[in-house]
């Protein structure tokens, strides 16, 4: 839990080249709370959110076994909540495409990138993610008050009748 | 030949990931001096554990940026002996060298998807026009690469045999069917779409191998195994006279 009561941030760098994460783990862990891990590993990083909680994810594109895109797919279906943010040095415009329609992707990030403008991304990719969660749990204790309502409703409707 | 552009793309990626980090780091850096200070002069115990914290922080982002920087540099090298132009007369070079740079820039291409594995015979330092080999070995590591779908490795071989070198380059690959061997090296025949594929890369390489370099070029494939090039170059070029 940070100062205001939430869950820390938790962001997660995803790049074959170990010299990107230890750069960027370095840079966030300098100037915010949040709690980063990063994987050189896709597969790995795929595993580790079927049950860890993630806000942020700061993938390559291209990688061996698995590229960014793929990855951030498996992401989408295990936490939908997660900002997906996408990090590469190959800028052609057909894989921004294709990341934008097939993940839904939150940011499209070029190397060499900006610390500045990946703190801002991430940050506000940590808010909106909570923000959905809030928003889901809202609905659901909406959900739920909605049914007992509804029970309620009927349980005194059958007394009187 | 198309495949300079492509590779040049895939340089570029190569490098702008050292790029991104070095910047970074530098960024971090700049950010942490001025912490420094502010740790250092505040004194309080606790301010100078932090300060402590932060030095080896730093300590590592210049190690990676040692490393960032000799990546770059090793990535430049290989486009150099590609950007100097042959002289007339042949140069005495070390093949291995020369075939260790050009297999570092199509590293940017294949990135981690094809291992190239090398062994390399003691070799004399010969006589040749380098910068036209290094094409050719360029081109025929480039198709090996094309051939091969997914997952696979490229073994590069080379040995001293009678009167020269012989360089060999095998893929695991697609191989060639009977009727794309026949015509391997005839100019203009591609199997790659219109627009990827010149049809000239062997008939060039060929072409330098053979009449440059009195040398010879030859291959062996079969569907479904891969294919392995062949190239034997002479350790000695008949001087300009007498061609």
């Amino acid at each position: 839990m940070n100062q205001n009561g939430h869950r820390r941030t938790s962001v997660m760098i995803v790049d074959d080249e170990e010299m990107v994460i230890t750069s960027i783990q370095a840079f966030l862990q300098l100037e915010t709370d949040f709690e980063v891990q990063g994987f050189t590993d896709p597969e790995e990083a795929a595993r580790f959110v079927e049950n860890h909680p993630v806000d942020v994810v700061v993938s390559d594109y291209l990688m061996p076994k698995m590229n960014g895109i793929q990855l951030l797919a498996r992401i989408k279906e295990v936490q939908p909540e997660a900002s997906r943010v996408l990090l590469t040095g190959h800028a052609d415009k057909q894989s921004a495409i294709q990341a934008i329609n097939q993940v839904a992707l939150f940011q499209y990030l070029e190397k060499p990138w900006d610390n500045s403008q990946l703190m801002l991304v991430v940050a506000s990719g940590g808010e909106r993610s909570r923000l959905f969660r809030e928003l889901r749990e809202k609905v659901e204790a909406l959900d739920s008050a909605h049914a007992a309502l509804k029970n309620a409703q009927r349980r005194l409707i059958q007394a009187f009748l | 030949m198309a495949s300079i552009g492509r590779l040049l793309a895939g340089v570029v990626h190569e490098i702008n990931t050292p790029l991104g980090s070095i910047f970074s780091n530098n960024d971090v850096l700049l950010r942490s001096l001025g912490m420094l200070d502010e740790l250092l002069a505040d004194g309080r115990p606790e301010s100078l554990e932090k300060a402590r914290r932060i030095v080896a922080t730093c300590q590592t982002l210049a190690a990676v940026d040692g490393i960032a920087c000799e990546r770059i540099r090793a990535i430049i090298r290989g486009l150099k002996t590609f950007a100097r132009v042959d002289t007339n007369e042949p140069r005495m070079v070390d093949l291995n060298e020369h075939l260790r740079d050009t297999i570092k820039l199509t590293e940017a291409e294949f990135r981690r998807r094809i291992k190239v594995e090398t062994d390399f015979g003691d070799l004399p330092a010969i006589e040749c026009f380098p910068q036209m080999l290094n094409q050719v070995f360029l081109n025929i590591l480039v198709n090996a690469g094309h051939a091969i779908e997914g997952e696979g490795t490229i073994r590069v071989r080379t040995s001293m045999e009678r009167g020269g070198v012989q360089v060999s380059i095998s893929d695991t690959g697609r191989g060639m069917t009977p009727e794309e061997q026949e015509r391997a090296f005839e100019a203009g025949f591609t199997t790659k779409p219109v627009g990827e594929g010149t049809g000239m890369g062997l008939a060039i390489a060929s072409q330098i191998v053979e009449e440059r370099h009195g040398g010879s070029i030859w291959f062996e494939s079969q569907p479904g195994v891969g294919t392995t090039f062949y190239l034997r170059i002479p350790a000695v070029q008949k001087r300009s006279p007498q061609r």
